[in-house]
């Protein structure tokens, strides 16, 4: 681990330059940088006394402790592996964080306190989200000892597209996003002080206490990559015993999953702007409460007997989990372009849904022009149409909440919930227990759906939620009623298409009439 | 006599086809002629299914049964009066600028939306069902925005809006509905009524029970029933004349009957006690929080439209009774409701035409300035409360009488209680805007056109037609309907 970590942090690096058209530093930058360091001397800021000194190594030391607590390599704990549970490796994590922290403040330095005190601030809200992932993992094997959860997923690969499961996978990602400083959090190798939360910090140190710093932090990702992915994702292709082939091969498989990780974190840094500050504890606030979904789904979700794993089943949860979480993405988002491209991945998804279903054996082949007309209405044609509407009305593209985005995502949290109360006790025909837990979630999704259409009062944002609630009740069509003939289905969207129409014809009237597309503004008829 | 379930289905089409494409004056009447006919085939067919028959054409999609036949009675008759008085209405425009653009739009979305309320009762599964419902809605959103106020189209927007929510949430219903046929049918079957109704018996009672709630929740959103009823009064006192007593009488009824067919299923999956209490429960607050706010209404338009939740919440009432004589009273409700609604909507247009103004406060003397429309305005009113004499108040004394026979002693004395405090409310207004000496010279005196007045009559003759004698061929088709209720898979 302590050798791959730069070199991951090297290839994002590298890869984020060619996303951007730069050429960017070689892959191998970080080990240079380091060795560059080693040699150096140290320079101390004046009031630094011994706890300055001491942190880069106490720091190292503690990020370098945790492989031995989680399955890097193994199947099997390492000889240490029992010591601590996964709670313990976070704690270790935080420690060594902590002494950075300690350090910055020693250290005298503006930025370096800035950097420190707004870490502290975010990060006091992601351990809460640690505790209720612990939550679920200790629900789900009795145990928070990270082998035995990734055993537990070996042994019943279902356990992964369980919605609660699934919800747990978004809320660390985002945990994983937040902490290694990566857009929209932080911009981690950025120079401009303004955005710095992770580099403020070390900014006074040099020479190899910078070294071991940087080493550290690469390290620290790739823990975290390591837990998400070994932990979490996908616990296979890990050594079962200590035969040099097999760890081998572990080691080739965890470079893949930490540079496919990698690739993603990429592709979301270069596709997003950095959050403005205050808006940070939004986006700790979101993973806080996928997490708590997760736990409360976990305890509420319905008895449906035997869960086998289906590829139909899989499919469903997973569509029904991301069409959700698309929601509460609109939910947060406050402009109306973005809503549009949300809700557009969203219909994608549906229609990669119906392609699922019907490869899998469930409804026939049908489901096949279903998925085809509906990307080419829900993806395709819908958003570009409203697109183009509002921009020739010249609308603004600004759709600010009437709340403030942590209360609605609870309300919305709430509400998922209690779609899952609601269905617990209801026995639905003969479809496999596993594509039916997505059923709550569509429902909840439903419900999200309405939430956004009465917190946003703005004509386009409506009619989006009215869209989305449409895509919420057809991933519930598809999971429980795949064989749904597609006549019907087709006059189903047929119908969807009129809705739209005359939607968009009454949103020209306001706009016209009105010279605006708020809805706040109609309300003359009461009583 | 299947030919003429498609000529329903065409008839409309060709007359809003006509309108859009030829003169005003011409599209004026393809509308009125094309009412007329489709009034006609509708007895027609519903003579023909009175004694229990099953009609179908198009390989089985399209299908009328007595259930289905009261529904498309009541709108056949609106559709028609409302295409005549619809001459008269749109006559003091004809000065105006565009009004030849503006009359072809109007007669064609007329038509459209007539068609698509004569294909709600021939759908034969719930997924076309659903679809000429949220048919309904769309196009109806276009008619209620045609004056292009402020207020129209903030009318038109919430309806819109609710409806076609509350849409979504009954889609899900005939999805939960559809797995649970999968248990008998197969996992790829059409979901027919019939055959729904046939396998219904062993199907899951807890999906069922849902399927259930979730439709009268979201069909009722267009129903009206009071928590869902908000976008009700804003369409119906801001949509033309015409299309107000289209909305108020067969728009609401059609939802209505989507809730019937879920009612049916729910029956034959033995839960017919539990369908009932919902419907009970929903029913007992719209008639309460309706009438409450008839009384203190300033806007006659307003006022008539929670006169019309009132009614759709006696409609639920006798259906949720049980008893035939509650279920048949409930089932005539429907038509009698249609016709005197869409006279009181009418002399409401008529009044709005000659005065100007949706204030009750501003309307004073409306029996001498406007012979003809004060007093039928008047008698609508009376009708609509339950006067003996008129058509409503058979099916509500039948209601009562089931009610009583059931006995439902709660609900009955709801009933009664705010059906009469609504009789107050309604004949306290319409009294001061009919029975006062007029004020000021500002109010021309007679009537804006003939059409408007032989609309209302058309209506004033059926109100108290079914009144004073109830057609053998009608009680007939009530009979058998309310048996369809009762046993369904029979």
């Amino acid at each position: 681990v302590l050798t791959l970590a730069p070199l991951v942090s090297g290839v994002i690096a590298r890869g984020e330059a060619i996303v951007q058209q730069r050429t960017g530093p070689r892959v191998r930058q970080p080990y240079f940088d380091i060795v560059k360091l080693l040699g150096k001397e140290t320079v101390l800021p004046g009031p630094a006394g011994f706890l300055f000194r001491a942190a880069p190594y106490v720091s190292f030391a503690g990020y370098a402790t945790v492989p031995l607590l989680i399955p890097v390599l193994t199947t099997y704990g390492l000889p240490l592996g029992y010591m601590g549970d996964i709670l313990g490796g976070g704690l270790i994590l935080g420690g060594a964080g902590f002494a950075i922290s300690i350090a910055a403040i020693d250290s005298g330095s503006p930025y370096a306190q800035l950097g420190s005190s707004r870490l502290r601030t975010f990060g006091a809200l992601n351990e809460p989200t640690v505790i209720f992932v612990v939550f679920v993992v200790a629900l789900t094997t009795h145990t928070d000892l990270p082998y035995v959860l990734g055993a537990t997923l070996r042994a019943s690969t279902v356990e992964v597209v369980r919605p609660s499961h699934l919800l747990i996978i978004a809320a660390f990602f985002m945990l994983v996003l937040n902490e290694t400083g990566r857009i929209p959090v932080g911009s981690h190798g950025g120079t401009l002080e303004f955005g710095q939360i992770d580099e403020g910090r070390v900014s006074e140190h040099s020479g190899p206490g910078l070294a071991f710093l940087r080493w550290g932090s690469s390290v620290k990702q790739l823990v975290l990559y390591t837990i998400f992915a070994n932990v979490l994702l996908a616990p296979w292709g890990l050594a079962s015993s200590g035969r040099l082939d097999l760890v081998v091969v572990a080691i080739a498989l965890l470079a893949g999953k930490a540079l496919a990780i990698g690739v993603v974190v990429i592709v979301i840094e270069c596709s997003f702007a950095k959050l403005r500050l205050y808006k940070l504890p939004e986006f700790t606030v979101s993973s806080f409460m996928l997490a708590v979904l997760a736990v409360v789904i976990f305890l509420f979700q319905p008895g449906f007997g035997d869960l086998r794993l289906t590829v139909f089943g899989a499919a469903a949860t997973v569509t029904a989990v991301f069409v959700l979480l698309l929601e509460l993405g609109m939910l947060r988002s406050q402009d109306v372009w973005e809503q549009l491209g949300l809700y557009a991945v969203g219909s994608a998804v549906v229609a990669a849904l119906a392609i699922a279903t019907a490869a899998s054996g469930h409804g026939n082949g049908s489901l096949y022009i279903l998925a085809a007309v509906t990307i080419a209405l829900k993806a395709l044609l819908f958003p570009i149409g409203i697109r183009f509407v509002l921009r020739r009305l010249e609308a603004d593209p600004r759709v600010p909440s009437t709340i403030g985005v942590p209360s609605a995502l609870l309300i919305a949290v709430a509400l998922a919930a209690f779609a899952f109360v609601v269905i617990r006790p209801i026995h639905i025909g003969t479809i496999a227990a596993l594509p039916l837990s997505a059923l709550p979630v569509a429902v909840g999704g439903v419900l999200v759906a309405f939430l956004l259409m009465v917190l946003r009062p703005y004509a386009p944002s409506q009619l989006l939620g009215f869209l989305i609630l449409e895509n919420a009740v057809s991933v519930a069509s598809l999971v429980i009623a795949p064989g749904l003939p597609i006549i019907l289905a087709l006059l189903l969207l047929f119908d969807l298409l009129i809705g739209v129409l005359v939607f968009v014809v009454l949103v020209q009237y306001l706009a016209i009439e009105r010279t605006a597309v708020r809805t706040d503004m109609l309300d003359r008829l009461t009583g | 006599m299947s030919w003429a379930l498609i000529a329903l289905g065409l008839v409309p089409l060709i007359a809003a086809a006509l309108s859009l494409t030829c003169d005003w004056r011409l599209a004026r009447a393809a509308t009125a002629v094309a009412g007329l006919v489709s009034l006609g085939l509708a007895i027609a067919v519903a003579i023909a299914v009175e004694h229990g028959r099953t009609l179908q054409a198009a390989d089985g999609w399209v299908r009328l049964d007595s259930l289905g036949a009261v529904f498309l009675l009541a709108t056949g008759l609106l559709y028609a009066v409302a295409g005549v008085y619809s001459v008269g209405y749109l006559h003091a425009d004809e000065q105006t600028r565009d009004f030849a653009r503006f009359a072809r739009r109007y007669f064609a979305l007329l038509n459209l939306f007539g068609w698509s309320m004569l294909l709600v009762p021939l759908a034969a599964d719930f997924g076309t069902l659903w679809v000429t419902v949220e048919l309904t809605t769309v196009i109806s959103a276009l008619l209620v925005a045609t004056d292009r106020t402020d207020a129209a189209l903030e009318a038109s927007w919430k309806y819109v809006l609710i409806a076609s929510s509350g849409l979504g949430i009954a889609l899900l219903a005939i999805i939960v509905l559809y797995a649970t046929g999968t248990h008998a049918l197969g996992d790829a079957y059409l979901p027919r009524f019939a055959r729904l109704i046939a396998h219904a018996h062993g199907s899951s009672i807890d999906a069922v029970r849902l399927a259930f709630v979730l439709a009268v929740v979201g069909f009722g959103t267009k129903v009206g029933f009071v928590p869902m009823h908000t976008w009700l009064p804003d369409a119906h006192s801001e949509a033309p004349a015409p299309v107000s007593a289209l909305l108020s009488g067969s728009l609401l009824a059609g939802a209505f009957y989507a809730i019937l067919r879920f009612f049916q299923v729910a029956v034959a999956a033995g839960e017919r006690s539990f369908a009932e209490h919902v419907l009970i429960v929903f029913g007992a607050l719209s008639l309460i929080v309706a009438s409450l706010f008839v009384l203190r209404q300033s806007n006659y338009k307003r006022l008539l439209a929670y006169s019309s939740i009132e009614h759709m919440g006696v409609i639920a009432l006798g259906i949720g009774f049980g008893a035939p004589l509650a279920v048949a009273g409930a089932l005539l409700h429907v038509i009698t409701h249609a016709s005197a609604k869409g006279l009181a909507f009418f002399g409401a247009g008529s009044l709005l035409r000659g005065y100007d103004t949706k204030e009750i406060a501003e309307v004073t003397g409306a029996g001498t300035a406007m012979p003809w429309t004060g007093p039928m305005f008047l008698a609508a009113a009376l009708a609509l409360c339950g006067l003996p004499l008129s058509g409503v108040f058979r099916s509500e004394f039948q209601i009562v009488c089931g009610g009583f026979a059931e006995p439902q002693y709660v609900g009955v004395t709801l009933l009664l209680v705010f059906v009469n405090l609504a009789f107050f409310g309604i004949l306290w207004h319409a009294g001061r805007m009919v029975l006062t000496p007029p004020a000021g010279s500002g109010v021309a005196r007679g009537e804006a056109s003939a059409w408007l007045v032989a609309g209302m009559l058309g209506c004033l003759f059926v109100v108290i037609a079914l009144g004073v004698h109830l057609p053998g061929d009608l009680s007939a088709l009530l009979t058998n309907a309310g048996h369809r209720l009762a046993s369904p898979a029979r």
